[in-house]
């Protein structure tokens, strides 16, 4: 009985220790986003002389005002445009790619992959110079295009159609297609790492069954390997979406219009050379940041279950 | 949602292995519904999009020419943007003003630029006067000389000799640069002291101190009411080394500064000593707000702002923040208090300046704008909307008088990467830590004089020795 007693205090007592910890951890991990969001909702002359997290009259106008001078609206949607194509575009061709690696036996397989491990070890800004110059080539090469089939489509369509159609083309499609494919290219390199591991511990048994009954190749990835691959897919989309949602610096570089660039131009406004506007700055992030936490609260049980499935794979 | 089904387009799966499939693994199969989610979200996405943006070129008139501009100022693009209609309603010639910040992601934009030829036709360069010249040799930068020097340099002189001097390339530079003018500037800076007009009131001070007496006397009345004297972010060192390099012009002048930084004269010199001096005179007289030593700038910012402390050493940028912070703050800028016999140099420079892309095909307009750009009603208007010192210095009469106070100094100014020598780093440092050290009551001047210098001898025998 007393043994009983003091194995239940024991235990109770790592319990009441390990929670206390996981709350610090946890507080930590949270007073940075609560400071925003109470900081959101100051004055700039009370944001550094109230010391409490949530003033006692919160400054919820602050989140209009964020939204308006920010012109969040354009770029919010541009960011969520974004961040779904270059999510998407990723997932098909890194799984695609991590399947190849993992099945398909071809000269030079091992090298390739290391290559695109390689790849991860490149630092962002030290590709950009090359990026730039890339795009900038291909956008001459389209214009070039464009001058000399626009008087061709002249005769066969109005004029000023024609005339709009390109300008469109240049100042819209290309740099966002430009963008996406170059964050594309940026979040492969971990992605086909992720799924190709995932991949070779998929059982071969599986595919043998499906090829049995008929399945191309394609249609094993399609069919067999990506639904299982949901769990190591959900990781992929959650770490891009915050790559890419929270990214601004080749955006900066690829987008030159204003109606072009993501949700990061509109904090910038409230960050003077000498002064920044702290609670409009804190309103913008805590706008900014929703999105992405929503994204992450939908896709974690599929990160927990990738964690504890992942054994069950092989 | 739909379970799975292994079925391609001709292929059906044998409903045993459908069977083991699902019992193995038991999952849904959402990939259908996500991807006609996925389509409705990007033909919905690209809709808006199109009918966002897709306008373009609606205006009916055309303009003579087009200017592109970028910059890096996030504070000043909207009144950019209204002096660039402004001026395009005027000359017909339209300027396209495009922010990129923060300055580093600003940097590598030009740096990108510049090497695939795609620079605007205006343009900032943050950089060290080595990079300048680097971007001038490989011919993306206009050289202004001519312009600036037409009709009796007329354009020239309107403006600061400092704020000209950044963009001045001399004869026989050391980077071997054409020698002209390769950037308009548009504002200047300087650092000065601030002085709260109430509190000096409130202790009985009639004017600002214009001589250390009167300032270790204005210190003593301070004391007397309870008030704090002196704040200012010298926790940032740099703002230390700044302060203590005006009185350093102002006791020895410049040429024995000089002579200090070559090594032909010690830091244990007598005057360099009563330079170090000065700190501990302030920190007896209570003239330092206290914790000034660990102080950043933005909290002396903030104490001055909210009436706390009765003098401030500060930027000119100040004009800005404390707006922001305290609108209602009475307060007024003057040259630090003098010490010794010779001028008290202040450090100052220009701030921003735009340069003209030599390969522009508008380049001749682009030179035009700058001017209209920097003549006194508009560098006028930009100061008043920014709160920058402007810098053309024949629109002082027309801006604010706290602006106006500022700009008055600035042809007292001065700064380390003008001075034809410069002093070691870890000099600087053991100087400036020194004088923390002075202030907190840890060391004497003439201890830290003498730790100085023996850093200097040092520095001195490896650069020797190399």
């Amino acid at each position: 009985m007393k043994d009983g007693l003091k194995y239940i205090f024991k235990k109770r007592a790592e319990l009441i220790v390990i929670y206390v910890f996981l709350g610090v951890v946890a507080l930590t991990c949270l007073f940075p986003l609560l400071w925003m969001f109470g900081s959101s909702l100051k004055t700039q002359a009370t944001v550094f002389s109230d010391p409490s997290l949530i003033p006692a009259r919160p400054e919820w106008r602050n989140y209009y005002l964020a939204w308006t001078k920010g012109e969040f609206g354009i770029y919010f949607l541009n960011s969520v445009f974004y961040t779904a194509i270059v999510v998407f575009g990723i997932i098909i061709v890194s799984s695609l790619a991590a399947y190849g690696f993992s099945r398909l036996k071809f000269p030079g397989n091992n090298f390739l992959f290391a290559m695109f491990l390689a790849a991860m070890m490149i630092p962002l800004p030290g590709s950009f110079v090359p990026l730039y110059v890339l795009v900038n080539n291909i956008r001459k090469v389209l214009l070039n295009t464009l001058s000399a089939v626009s008087p061709q489509l002249a005769h066969i369509m109005p004029a000023g159609f024609v005339q709009q159609s390109n300008g469109f083309i240049l100042n819209q499609v290309f740099p966002r297609s430009a963008y996406v494919f170059c964050m594309i290219n940026v979040g492969l390199s971990l992605s086909i790492y992720i799924l190709k591991t995932f991949f070779d511990k998929m059982p071969k048994e599986l595919e043998d069954a499906a090829r049995i009954d008929g399945c191309s190749k394609l249609g094993i990835w399609r069919h067999v390997a990506l639904p299982l691959a949901k769990p190591a897919i959900a990781v992929i989309t959650i770490f891009n979406s915050l790559n890419v949602w929270n990214e601004y610096i080749l955006a900066q570089l690829i987008l030159s219009s204003k109606e072009t660039m993501p949700l990061q131009r509109g904090l910038i406004v409230f960050q003077g050379m000498h002064v920044t506007d702290y609670p409009l700055l804190m309103a913008g992030m805590t706008m900014t940041a929703i999105p992405i936490i929503i994204i992450y609260l939908i896709f974690q049980k599929y990160i927990i279950k990738g964690i504890t499935a992942g054994a069950l794979v092989g | 949602m739909p379970s799975l089904k292994f079925k391609t387009q001709n292929v059906k799966l044998k409903p045993k292995t459908q069977s083991f499939l699902r019992k193995t693994f038991n999952f849904k199969f959402q990939l259908y519904a996500l991807r006609l989610q996925l389509y409705t979200f990007c033909a919905l996405s690209l809709v808006i999009l199109i009918s966002g943006c897709g306008g373009g070129g609606g205006s009916s008139g055309q303009p003579k020419a087009t200017i592109t501009a970028w910059h890096w100022m996030t504070d000043r693009d909207s009144i950019f943007n209204e002096l660039a209609e402004r001026y395009e309603e005027k000359t017909g010639v339209a300027v396209k003003f495009e922010l990129y910040a923060p300055s580093d992601s600003y940097t590598q934009k030009v740096r990108a630029a510049a090497q695939a030829g795609t620079l605007p036709d205006i343009y900032g360069l943050l950089a060290e006067k080595r990079d300048f010249a680097s971007f001038i040799i490989a011919g993306h930068v206009a050289n202004l000389n001519p312009e600036m020097e037409a009709d009796s340099s007329v354009w020239k002189n309107e403006f600061f000799s400092r704020a000209i001097a950044v963009n001045e390339f001399l004869p026989d530079n050391e980077f071997k640069v054409e020698p002209g003018i390769y950037g308009v500037p548009l504002d200047v800076m300087n650092i000065q002291m601030l002085y709260n007009k109430d509190l000096l009131k409130e202790a009985g001070i009639k004017k600002p101190p214009k001589t250390w007496e009167e300032f270790l006397a204005a210190g003593a009345k301070l004391k007397e009411r309870g008030i704090q004297g002196l704040v200012s972010g010298w926790g940032e060192v740099w703002m230390i080394d700044c302060f203590a390099s005006n009185y350093a012009f102002n006791i020895m002048g410049e040429d024995k500064v000089m002579q200090t930084i070559k090594g032909e004269i010690t830091y244990t010199d007598p005057d360099w000593v009563s330079v170090f001096a000065l700190f501990k005179e302030m920190a007896d007289n209570g003239l330092l707000y206290n914790g000034i030593v660990t102080m950043v700038n933005k909290t002396a910012e903030q104490l001055f702002a909210n009436n706390k402390a009765a003098f401030a050493f500060n930027g000119s940028w100040c004009v800005n923040v404390y707006a922001g912070m305290n609108p209602n703050l009475n307060y007024g800028a003057m040259f630090p208090p003098s010490h010794g016999i010779y001028p008290l140099k202040i450090w100052g420079g220009a701030g921003s300046s735009l340069l003209v892309n030599n390969r522009s095909l508008v380049k001749n307009e682009a030179i035009e704008f700058l001017k209209w750009l920097s003549s006194p009603e508009q560098q006028a208007y930009l100061a008043d909307a920014t709160k920058n010192l402007p810098a053309n210095k024949n629109c002082l009469a027309k801006i604010s008088p706290i602006l106006s106070e500022f700009s008055a100094a600035m042809e007292e100014t001065t700064h380390p990467n003008i001075w034809p020598v410069h002093e070691f780093p870890q000099v600087i440092e053991a100087f400036d830590k020194g004088i923390q050290a002075i202030i907190i009551g840890e060391k004497t001047a003439q201890q830290v004089a003498e730790d100085v210098q023996k850093i200097k001898e040092r520095e001195l025998a490896k650069k020797n020795k190399s």
